[in-house]
Order: structure tokens, then sequence, then C-alpha cells
């Protein structure tokens, strides 16, 4: 008895040893990050240099599918589910915002904030905006843009399309030299890409589809986002397109040499000129959005502080850690995403950063890149966005595909908008 | 003993069955009758009452009449062509021949599978630029463009209606199967004997013994086509446009894309009432003698 006395003495005075000296212990704080599930691997790699690098706090990883993201999210708010860190998104933000489930930034690290905005891309300060306050740090910003060919068109004699009429031209000629369907776009009313791809359209031509205060304009026929679905539709009707419903299809669908042109993300450029993956790699170049403006949609995924985790001091603190470590300067983690998975960035500093640079001159023409960025505009996004953008996404596969005319389409469209519009302001 | 009604312990023996089925069944069907009474909108905290305005507007709007036509068409389509396709399968899948134990398993297979798994073969089939159908009907020298199955209106229900189909025959083979497991052998003996060809002993002899299991079957998949989901949302998304918007398909649609639960809830419950109506047809338009012995 004797014996084992002393073994549990020296036993517990061990552990206090063991407490006394590892300090953090006592205040160990866990974050609970959600995510899509794009590249899990390197996210829970990032994940684990982070925790290396703080010890005492862990993070845990949820992930959902991204057509299922938005609606998971939304439920975990609603029902009280921790949630300290998330994915967020441009079109997503003025709900939430306005629902209180995020905390604004420049609440939480002011100064930080304020010098970190000035090296940000104007679109991507835009989309992490809202009421005037910053919710977000960019985990990814892109553009959506005109993919083509260019051996085909090379070959073809065809230059690249300048204004959609020549898109229409260009497809015309390759489909009478018997290419089926030149054209190849993402078709899938559920998604917000649908929607978005239409804006990146509607910008290029240099028009929009709401006017300063906010009001659907897109019914009139000189507007442009009424010409480009009319454009969506004859193009659809002479049988030039061939819809995929995602853009991971996309991908093979380019490099089987059966479709010259595209409009999707630019990092779908990066994946169509993967050489170890894609028989056609190389073949494929980025164009200016067609349209007098060239303009297009730039849009933003940003790391954003809920609101419950920004309540608790310990829980912000380290929240605010993590968002520093992921996608504040030197912007390492935003690098390796540019680096190893061409993913776009808002910070833009990477653009001149010569690890970059070598990595995405490989696939993509860095000049036009630049130019494309640079026109880019942030979308209108405000709380009933994403609502009244599941309501039209339908309605414009809908005229797409002929089943409906572009004026009724466009008529219901406004409509609903303003009547959203009209409902919420009066909330 | 104790007196006659006035112990609780019956109901301490029915607790384990009832409490799951109270949690489980009565607890969220009330919740959703309570939402569909209210304006419940998922971003918002603020909840209030609607009456039946929920109803009133869902059943007002353009896509309710046409998800109830596009479900009505699936019942049409997608119940009579699985009974007959199991009735037909299970038939030939009891005959005698080498490997039957091998194609009654993989004829289970699609039984196994999840909605979403499936849609994901399917939109593999369908797919115009790559996908399977294309590519034997062009080497067949039967097409020479590409059909776009998912993407044409016309096309797209039949195309999610075969996956549909594609899914369920499994389980109307068990069952018919099971049913002709049961036939007395002298009877189809005897009828082979008497000179009946395989179309007279399948009207006179084994359709008279398996027709109330093929009633069963039916009023399941008419129940099933009318709620059918995941195949579709998988597919096509309830497109192009709404060539394959179901009613069933609303209820996620109010309720996750456009955040009303209160619409939602309401479409959910006028669904629960179209089926119940659905089944009190069907069980009213039986034979009384349907289910009885011999």
């Amino acid at each position: 008895m004797g014996a084992h006395r002393r073994a549990l003495a020296a036993g517990a005075a061990a552990i206090g040893l063991a407490l006394a000296t590892n300090p953090a212990s006592a205040e160990d704080v866990t974050l609970e990050f959600v995510v899509w599930n794009y590249s899990l691997d390197t996210i829970l790699d990032n994940v684990a240099k982070f925790e290396a690098a703080n010890p005492g706090i862990q993070v845990n990883v949820t992930d959902y599918t991204w057509p299922d993201y938005h609606d998971s999210l939304v439920l975990r708010f609603r029902s009280g589910t921790q949630t300290d860190v998330i994915y967020a998104g441009q079109d997503w933000l003025p709900g939430w915002a306005a629902a209180g489930f995020l905390a604004p930034l420049n609440e939480i690290a002011p100064e930080q904030i304020e010098q970190w905005k000035a090296e940000m891309a104007p679109f991507t300060v835009s989309d992490m905006t809202h009421d005037g306050n910053i919710y977000g740090l960019p985990y990814y910003a892109d553009t959506i843009s005109l993919v083509y060919n260019a051996k085909i068109l090379e070959e073809a004699g065809i230059a690249v399309p300048e204004t959609w009429d020549d898109l229409m031209a260009a497809a015309r000629q390759l489909k009478a030299d018997g290419m089926e369907h030149p054209i190849v776009y993402e078709y899938d009313q559920e998604l917000p890409n649908f929607f978005d791809a239409f804006v990146a359209q509607v910008y290029g031509r240099g028009g929009d589809l709401f006017d300063a205060e906010g009001n659907a304009i897109f019914d009139d026929p000189s507007n442009a986002a009424y010409q480009q679905l009319e454009w969506l539709q004859q193009a659809v009707g002479a049988d030039l397109v061939a819809f995929e419903s995602h853009e991971s299809t996309i991908i093979p669908a380019m490099n089987t040499g059966n479709h010259a042109f595209t409009i999707v993300y630019n990092y779908v450029l990066a994946a169509m000129n993967n050489a170890a993956e894609q028989p056609r790699a190389g073949e494929f170049a980025l164009a200016p959005m067609p349209g007098d403006a060239h303009a297009t949609l730039g849009f933003t995924k940003f790391y954003a502080i809920t609101a419950a985790a920004a309540a608790d001091p310990a829980q912000r603190e380290a929240a605010w850690k993590f968002l520093e470590f992921m996608a504040g300067p030197p912007y390492d983690v935003a690098k390796r995403w540019a680096v190893e998975k061409g993913l776009g960035f808002g910070q833009l500093p990477l653009l001149q950063d010569p690890d970059v640079i070598a990595a995405w001159e490989g696939w993509v023409d860095m000049e036009v890149l630049k130019q494309q960025v640079e026109t880019a505009r942030a979308g209108t996004w405000t709380e009933w966005t994403s609502m009244w953008s599941a309501f039209f996404r339908p309605l414009m596969a809908q005229a797409m595909v002929g089943e409906a005319e572009v004026a009724d389409v466009m008529r219901q469209g406004a409509q609903r908008w303003n009547e959203m519009k009209e409902q919420f302001a009066s909330r | 003993m104790t007196r006659e009604g006035g112990s609780g312990y019956p109901w301490l023996w029915v607790a384990p069955a009832l409490l799951p089925v109270l949690v489980f069944t009565l607890y969220p069907v009330g919740q959703a009758l309570w939402t569909s009474l209210h304006n419940v909108q998922l971003l918002f905290p603020m909840v209030t009452w609607a009456g039946t305005g929920n109803y009133e507007r869902v059943i007002a709007s353009d896509y309710f009449v046409t998800g109830l036509i596009n479900s009505a068409k699936m019942v049409l389509v997608a119940a009579p062509s699985v009974v007959a396709l199991g009735v037909l399968i299970a038939l030939l899948l009891s005959r005698r021949f080498i490997g039957r134990g091998i194609v009654r398993a993989v004829i289970l297979l699609p039984w196994a599978l999840p909605g979403a798994i499936t849609a994901v073969l399917w939109v593999w089939v369908f797919n115009p630029s790559w996908g399977v159908l294309n590519g034997l009907l062009r080497w067949l020298g039967l097409i020479d463009r590409s059909i776009p199955w998912l993407t044409d209106p016309a096309l797209a229900f039949a195309s999610v209606a075969v996956a549909h189909v594609w899914s369920q025959i499994p389980f109307a083979v068990v069952l018919v199967m099971a049913a002709l497991a049961t036939l007395p052998r002298e009877l189809m003996e005897a009828a082979t004997v008497d000179g009946a060809t395989a179309g007279q002993r399948f009207v006179h002899v084994i359709f008279p013994q398996i027709r109330a299991i093929i009633v069963v079957l039916l009023v399941y998949n008419a129940l099933v086509a009318f709620t059918t989901y995941d195949v579709v949302y998988a597919m096509t998304g309830g497109g192009p446009g709404t060539a394959t918007s179901l009613l069933s398909f609303q209820i996620w649609r109010e309720s996750f894309s456009m955040y009303d639960f209160g619409s939602g809830s309401a479409v959910a419950f006028i669904v629960v009432a179209i089926s119940g109506l659905m089944i009190f047809a069907i069980v009213k338009a039986l034979p009384s003698d349907l289910f009885a012995d011999g």
C-alpha cells in the first residue's frame, strides 16, 4: 500500500508539473472553421501549420460541398451550432451581415484592416463591405473570363473575338467547318455561378442590371442584360452551344477539341492547361470579356469571423490570429493557393510576386489577366440578391433554351427584384 | 392486481415504441404545420402569424401549377413502367438459367445506390458531349449530332423519368419474385400440361395470384414518383427552366433556395394532402375482395 501511495503521489506531482510548465493548456481555444470542400487536403495542411505556429489554439475543420454550403451555414447559425471562422461569399454577405451572423473586422482589428485594405483589389474591398463595415479577408478572388482554344482559332484563321457579334460569327464559321458546338457553357440553374457568368457578360458590354439606386433596369430592350440574354437565346437556338452542368466537366469537354469557347472562372483555365492531366493543355488562352467595355465581374470569397465568436474575447482573439495567418501579409497562404492551385487573389501585391508569376505564366498571359482584373467590377449584392437570383435563374434558363420570351423573363425578373427591394426596405 | 384502466403500467410498456414516434414523426409534423402557418424566413429571426397566407401564395404562384403537372406526369409515367418492368424481370428471373444468381444480384444493384449516385451515373449516360448514350448511338450510326438529353426541355423530363424508373425497379422485382415463389407449383404444371401458352399462363394463372402485390406496388410507386426529389435535383436541378420541376422540388426551392420555410412547409403539406387523396382514391377504386385469400 505504501508503495502504491508513493506512486500515486509521484504521478500527481508529475501531472501538476506538466500543467505548470504548459500554461497554454489552461487557455486552450478551439475554433470551429467551416469551409466548402475545395482542395480539403490543402486546407487541412494550412490549418496544421497554423496550429503548429500557435500552440493553444486548436482548429476543427468542417466541410460541406459547394452546392450545400450556404444552406448548411444558415442552419448552423440559426441552430446555434458553434461556428467561429467561415468561408463566406460576396453574394451572401448582405443577408448574413443584416441577420447579425457575422462580425465586422474593422471593429476587431481596425488598424490592420485599414492598412491591408489599401493592398486589395477594389472589387474585393467592395465584395467584403456591407454598410461601411469590412467583414472579411480574401481567401480567393477571381474574374470570369472568355476562354478560347488558340490552336483551333489559329487553324481556322479566326481572330480572338472582341465583341459578342464577333463571337457569334466565329462560332458560326466553326460550325460551318464541322464543329458541332463551338461554345460550351456552364448551365445549372440552381448554381449562383449561372447568374454570375451572365452578369460578367453584361459588364463586358458595358452595361448593368441595376441603376445607381438599385432599381432593376434590365427589362428595357436597350439594356445590355436584355441584349445579352437575347444573344444567348440566339446562340442556343442556332445550335452553337453545348451545355455542361459544372465547370469540372467543362475542363474535359474543352479538352476533347470539340469546342472552341467557354466562359468560366480563371482558375478553370489553369486546370485546362494542366499538362499533367489534360491532353490539350497549352492550347487554351484568356481573352478579355467581349463587348465595348471588356469589363467583367470580379468576385471574392473570404474568411469571416462569426458574431458568436467575436462575442467571446478568447475566441475573438484566436479567430483573428487565424484570419491573419490565412489572409494577412505576407500573404503566404493566398500565395500557396495561387501557386499550387491557380486560385486568384484579392491581395494585389501577389500580382508582382515572382513565384506567382513563374507559376502562372505556364497557363495564362499575365498581361491579359492584369487587364481583366483592372477592369473587373463588383456585383450588386443586397440582402435579397441571392433569393432573387434563385427566382431569376430558372427564368434565364427558360429563355436560353427558347422555353420563354426574353421580354417576359426580363419583365418578371425586374418586377420581382423591385418587389423584394420594397419588402426589405419596409422591414 | 390493479384496477382496469387505473394503472399507467400499459403506457410504460408502450413508451419505448411510442417515444420515437412522438419525437421523430409527430413532433416534426406538428412543427412543420406550425411553420406553414407562420412567416418564417431563414435569414431573419422574427416570426409572424401568416394564417393560410403561405398556402394561398404558393398555390397562386406560376411554379405550383407547373410542378403539379410535372409531378402528375411523373406518376403516370413512372408507376406503371416500374411495375410492368418489375413484373417482366421477375418472371424472367424466376426461370432457371446459368448464372441466374449473378443476374439476380446485379439486378438488385440500383436499389442499393443512393439517389445522388444514381443521378451522377445517369448524367454520365446522358451527357451530350461525352455521355455513353450519344457515344453508343453515334457508334451504331444512328445519329450524327449530339442529342441534348438533359438540356432540351422535351427530352429532359424523359431522361429524368428513365433514371427514376431504373432506380425503383429492383424493389418491384423483389416483391413480385416473392409473390411468384408462393404460387402452387402443381397449378403451373397443370396449366402447362393443358397446353396453355406463356401468355395464357400469365393472364389466367399467375396474374390473379399476384394482383394484390401489383396493386400494392402501383400505390407505392405512385407515391414515390409523386414525392421523388433527389434524382431530379442532382440531374437537372428542376430545369431546364421548369421542365423537370416537380412539386416535391418546390419544397426544397421555397425552403432552401428562397429561404422561406413557411412557404416550403406549406408546399410540403399540400404534397401530403394530395398524396393522401391519391391513396384514398386508389383504395376506394380497388375491388373489395382484392386482398382476400384465394
